[in-house]
């Protein structure tokens, strides 16, 4: 912690504090965005050519069945990501920290309390999300959830260890780097945020990626990228409103995806 | 700096309530007094705006602070969100999606409630976060200005 730093929570206070707390900036920031990107494709592609090449499917049915592990090679991507960040920041040099990335501190009570708030202000979102999947697939089972089909083992990979490694790379290649270099490009926080939900969310359009009718799901596509959506504008608009702190976002998320990933596990959802 | 931001965003939840209330009477479902005799949730909600604009003139005069606020932001995404969402709504979501004849105006109208809960909520937030910042400077200030004080 640097003499600059503010004390925990508080009096990041005047307007220039919220500015220096942004101006910690991440070189290369959409590397790590466009390797997440890659990631989901590629890592699919590849399960889905062992899956054809050990005859374990045939050719037609590989992407969709590679596709029933995508809690487990979420944290491939992860992993990818975290890797791209900390390369970056190690060719940075000075000046920069991932503990950097995540904002100003803030005592383990406020993360908490924020993680609450961060949940409590996530409902409208699930609603929304909620509705939106009846619109799209009625009562029925999500497709990204039905076709889960791991071993007990990976199971408890995904629930236990992709969550964490989620909330280690996603939030902060997308709200600790992307964002901030995307502001002192564009110059307007308002439009960058904008920006960063759109692209974070086009991102889900790959994770992971369906076949239907011989061609690509464009609307399974479409409703990832639509059902996102609002939880991404949120959680943009909190990282604003906590004084660009990440970690009550990380915190809050990780409850969330790790509950999603428990409910997949025990076939709740 | 703070202090326009929480203009801006006292201004841009009053616009989405307002737009909210209109989105209720042309539906005219799920609507009370004045436009019926029933007094409901629509009629209880109308009480925000005097208190937005009896907010705004003592926020002005230095009267009230963030504190006020994230208590008017927060009661009013608990009150929206009960009215709306949850196994007790009144008005669940379904009332508005099938609550106009093309189902794209009804999609709309549900956004703008989301959306309108979700500002409601991180303005909450934001308050209570500022509510703190100056609550911890008063006490900060306070010991130093007792200190000056003494012999």
């Amino acid at each position: 912690m640097t003499a600059a730093t503010p004390p925990a929570m508080q009096p990041s206070g005047n307007a220039a504090n919220e500015v220096e707390a942004a101006s910690v900036v991440l070189e290369g920031a959409p590397l790590p965005v466009a390797t997440r990107i890659g990631l989901w494709v590629g890592v699919q592609l590849v399960v889905a050519g062992l899956m054809i090449a050990s005859g374990a499917v045939p050719a037609g049915q590989a992407l969709n069945a590679a596709a029933g592990w995508w809690i487990v090679y979420a944290g491939v991507v992860d992993l990818g990501t975290l890797g791209v960040i900390i390369w970056l920041i190690r060719r940075q040099g000075h000046g920069i920290s991932y503990r950097g990335l995540l904002g100003p501190p803030a005592a383990l009570w406020q993360v908490g309390l924020g993680a609450l708030g961060v949940l409590a202000a996530t409902v409208p979102a699930v609603v929304f999300s909620t509705e939106v999947t009846k619109a799209f697939y009625g009562d029925a089972t999500l497709p990204m959830f039905a076709m889960v089909d791991v071993p007990v083992w990976a199971s408890v990979f995904a629930v236990l260890v992709v969550p964490v490694l989620t909330e280690l790379a996603e939030p902060v290649a997308y709200l600790g780097g992307l964002l901030p270099w995307l502001e002192r490009r564009i110059g307007r926080s308002w439009l960058a945020a904008a920006a960063v939900v759109v692209i974070w969310a086009a991102e889900h359009a790959f994770a992971p990626f369906l076949t239907a009718d011989g061609g690509l799901d464009l609307v399974f596509a479409g409703y990832r990228v639509v059902s996102v959506l609002p939880f991404l504008a949120v959680w943009t608009a909190l990282y604003y409103a906590f004084g660009r702190r990440l970690l009550p976002i990380m915190v809050a998320r990780w409850v969330f995806n790790g509950g999603t990933a428990l409910a997949v596990a025990l076939n709740l959802v | 700096m703070h202090r326009r931001i929480l203009y801006g965003l006292t201004y841009l939840a009053a616009t989405l309530s307002l737009a909210h209330h209109i989105d209720h009477v042309i539906r005219h479902n799920a609507v009370g007094w004045p436009l019926t005799g029933e007094v409901n949730a629509f009629t209880m909600s109308l009480i925000i705006y005097p208190i937005i604009i009896t907010g705004l003139l003592l926020y002005r005069a230095g009267r009230v602070g963030p504190g006020f606020w994230a208590l008017v932001s927060g009661g009013g995404a608990v009150f929206v969100s009960l009215v709306h969402f949850g196994p007790t709504a009144v008005e669940p979501p379904a009332m508005m999606l099938h609550g106009y004849d093309s189902p794209i105006v009804g999609w709309l109208a549900f956004t703008l409630l989301v959306t309108f809960v979700t500002v409601l909520a991180v303005t909450s937030l934001y308050e209570t976060r500022l509510w703190w910042q100056q609550h911890q400077e008063r006490r900060t200030l306070k010991p130093a200005a007792g200190a000056e004080g003494k012999p």
